[in-house]
C-alpha cells in the first residue's frame, strides 16, 4: 500500500450543534477505500464535516498528503477542495441548473479544459451513469436515483484523489443505481484513487473496501480489515450487525 | 421611575444591535474582498451565464414596468410644471425643473426601488433557498468561492441593468411624458427640447452614473448578505423582508448623500 493520503490524529471536538468526537485517529493510504459507519449521532457525520474542512474548531490534526488542512492558507484550501470529491447525502444539486450543467460546474470553474473538452467529458460521464435521457432535466424533475447519479458524476468530474460519499444507498432502489455501483466499483479498484463511504449499511459495501471503521459516541470502537469486519467478535460490531438493543451501545 | 431606567437600556441595546449588524456586514464585505484573491484561479466562463441571466431578469424583464412608471411620472411632472410655473412667472425654467426632479432624483431613485422590489427580493429568496437545499454548501465543498461565484456576477449584472434602466427611465419620462402631457397642455416640442438640453449639465450625467454604480453594487450586496443569513426554512421570509426594507432604506440615504455632495 502507498503513503498516507488522509490521516486523523487525536481529533477531539465538542459542540452543541454537532455530535462530539473523542480522540479519533485513523489513516487512509492512497488507493485504499474506507467504510465509515456507526449509528445515528455516533459522530460519523462530524468526521466527514472535519475532513471537508467545514469546521476548524477541533483539537488534534487532519493531514491530507501530510499537510495539516487547518494550517492551509486561502489558496491551499482552494486547492485541497479541488482535489476532493463529495457526494452529499441530500445530493446538493444546484436547482436552477440542468443535470448536464450541474456536472459541468466544477470543470467550468476549476479546469483548464476547453468548452469542447468539457462537453465531451461530461457526455462520457452522462453515458456511463445512464443519465442521457434526463441530461436536460433540472433537479426538481429527477428521481432520487437520478439525483444520486448526477451528484456522483459531478463529484468525480475532476477525477479527485479522494472521494467521500455520504449515505449513498439509503432510500435507493438497488436496480436504479446499478450504473452508479458499477462506476464506483471501477473507481474503488484503482490504485491511485481512494473512496470513503459514510453509511449506516456497511455490509452493502463489503466488495468495495478492505478497511472498516465503526464510531460510537465520538470514539472509534472498531478499526479493521474486511475479514475482521466479517469475523470479529467485537461487541459493538456484533450489536450493530445484529441490530439488537442489547449490548454495549445504549440506543435511544 | 422605572421608565427612566428601561428606556435608555432598550435604546442602548438597540444601538449595540445595530452596531453588531454593521460590523457583521463589514466582515461580509471584507470576506468578499478576500475572495478576490482567488480571481486568478477562477475561469470567468463559469460566471457568464449568471451575469447574462441576472442582467436579463433585472434589466430586460423590468423594462415594461420601468417604462410605464416613467411615463406616468414624466407626464405628471410635466403637466404640473407647465400649468404651475407660469403662475410664478418662471415658465422658462421648465427644463430645469424636469432635470432636477426627474433626472437627478426620481429617475435613479424610482429605478432603484423597482430593482430592489423585483430583483433584490428575488436574489435574497433564491440564495436563502439554495442555502436550505445545501446547494451553497455543495459549492463550497467543491472549492467554489460562493462569495465570488454568487455575489460578484450579480453586482456586474446589477450595475449594467440599473445604469441602462435609469437612462431609459429618464428618456421615457422626458419624451413619453411630453407626448402624454400634450393631450392636456401645449408646449412647442423645440422649446421643450431646448429647455431640457440647456438645463442638463455634465455634472448631472456624472451624478447619474455614480448613482447607478453605487446602487448596482449595494442592491445585490445587501440582498445577498441577507440571503446567506437564514439558518432554517422558517427564517427565509424574515430575511427576505429584511433584505428589501434595509436595501430600500440604504438606497434612500445614499441618494440623499450623493445629491448633497453633488449639488449642495
Amino acid at each position: 500500500m502507498n503513503e498516507n493520503l488522509l490521516k486523523l490524529e487525536q481529533v477531539t471536538y465538542t459542540s452543541i450543534n454537532h455530535d462530539p468526537l473523542n480522540d479519533v485517529s485513523f489513516s487512509l493510504a492512497r488507493g485504499e477505500n474506507l467504510v465509515l459507519f456507526g449509528p445515528e449521532n455516533s459522530g460519523i457525520e462530524t468526521v466527514l464535516m472535519m475532513v471537508l474542512d467545514l469546521d476548524e474548531t477541533y483539537e488534534g490534526s487532519i493531514l491530507y498528503k501530510n499537510m495539516n488542512i487547518k494550517e492551509l492558507d486561502y489558496v491551499g484550501k482552494h486547492n485541497y477542495k479541488k482535489e476532493i470529491g463529495f457526494v452529499h447525502g441530500v445530493y446538493g444539486l444546484i436547482s436552477n441548473m440542468s443535470v448536464e450543467d450541474n456536472i459541468s460546474l466544477p470543470l467550468e470553474y476549476h479546469s483548464r479544459m476547453s468548452e469542447n473538452e468539457i462537453k465531451k467529458h461530461v457526455s462520457r460521464l452522462i453515458y456511463e451513469l445512464n443519465l442521457d435521457y434526463c441530461k436536460k432535466f433540472r433537479p426538481v424533475d429527477l428521481s432520487s436515483s437520478e439525483m444520486l447519479r448526477t451528484s456522483y458524476a459531478r463529484a468525480i468530474a475532476m477525477d479527485p484523489e479522494l472521494l467521500l460519499i455520504q449515505h449513498p444507498s439509503e432510500g435507493q432502489s438497488p436496480l436504479n443505481i446499478q450504473s452508479f455501483i458499477e462506476n464506483l466499483k471501477e473507481r474503488a479498484d484503482r490504485d491511485d484513487r481512494s473512496v470513503v463511504i459514510v453509511t449506516y449499511e456497511p455490509e452493502k459495501f463489503i466488495d468495495f473496501s478492505d478497511h472498516f471503521i465503526m464510531i460510537f459516541s465520538g470514539r472509534v470502537v472498531f478499526d479493521g480489515t474486511r475479514n475482521e469486519f466479517l469475523d470479529s467478535d467485537n461487541r459493538y460490531l456484533q450489536q450493530y450487525k445484529s441490530g439488537s438493543s442489547l449490548g454495549p451501545m445504549a440506543i435511544l | 421611575m422605572e421608565v427612566f431606567y428601561t428606556i435608555p437600556v432598550s435604546i442602548g441595546k438597540k444601538a449595540l444591535g445595530i452596531w453588531a449588524g454593521i460590523r457583521d456586514f463589514g466582515n461580509y464585505v471584507k470576506s468578499i474582498g478576500l475572495s478576490f484573491k482567488s480571481l486568478r484561479y477562477l475561469r470567468f466562463r463559469s460566471l457568464y451565464s449568471t451575469v447574462i441571466n441576472q442582467t436579463r431578469f433585472t434589466g430586460i424583464d423590468a423594462l415594461n414596468f420601468v417604462v410605464l412608471i416613467a411615463l406616468i411620472i414624466g407626464a405628471t411632472v410635466i403637466i404640473q410644471a407647465i400649468t404651475n410655473l407660469p403662475k410664478f412667472g418662471t415658465e422658462g425654467f421648465i427644463g430645469n425643473v424636469l432635470v432636477i426632479i426627474v433626472a437627478r432624483e426620481l429617475g435613479p431613485l424610482i429605478t432603484a426601488l423597482i430593482v430592489i422590489s423585483r430583483s433584490g427580493s428575488a436574489i435574497a429568496a433564491e440564495i436563502s433557498t439554495q442555502k436550505q437545499n445545501r446547494e451553497i454548501l455543495s459549492m463550497e465543498i467543491m472549492g467554489i468561492d460562493t462569495r465570488l461565484y454568487i455575489v460578484f456576477p450579480r453586482i456586474i449584472a446589477s450595475i449594467l441593468a440599473i445604469l441602462s434602466l435609469i437612462i431609459i427611465f429618464d428618456l421615457t419620462a422626458f419624451i413619453g411624458g411630453y407626448v402624454i402631457a400634450r393631450t392636456t397642455v401645449y408646449i412647442a416640442p423645440e422649446t421643450f427640447l431646448q429647455t431640457v438640453l440647456d438645463a442638463f449639465s455634465l455634472k448631472d450625467l456624472l451624478a447619474t452614473f455614480i448613482k447607478s454604480l453605487i446602487y448596482g453594487i449595494l442592491v445585490p450586496l445587501i440582498c445577498c448578505y441577507y440571503g446567506f443569513k437564514p439558518r432554517s426554512k422558517f427564517e427565509v421570509p424574515i430575511y427576505v423582508s429584511r433584505a428589501v426594507i434595509r436595501t430600500l432604506f440604504t438606497i434612500i440615504v445614499v441618494n440623499v448623500i450623493i445629491s448633497v455632495l453633488f449639488y449642495f
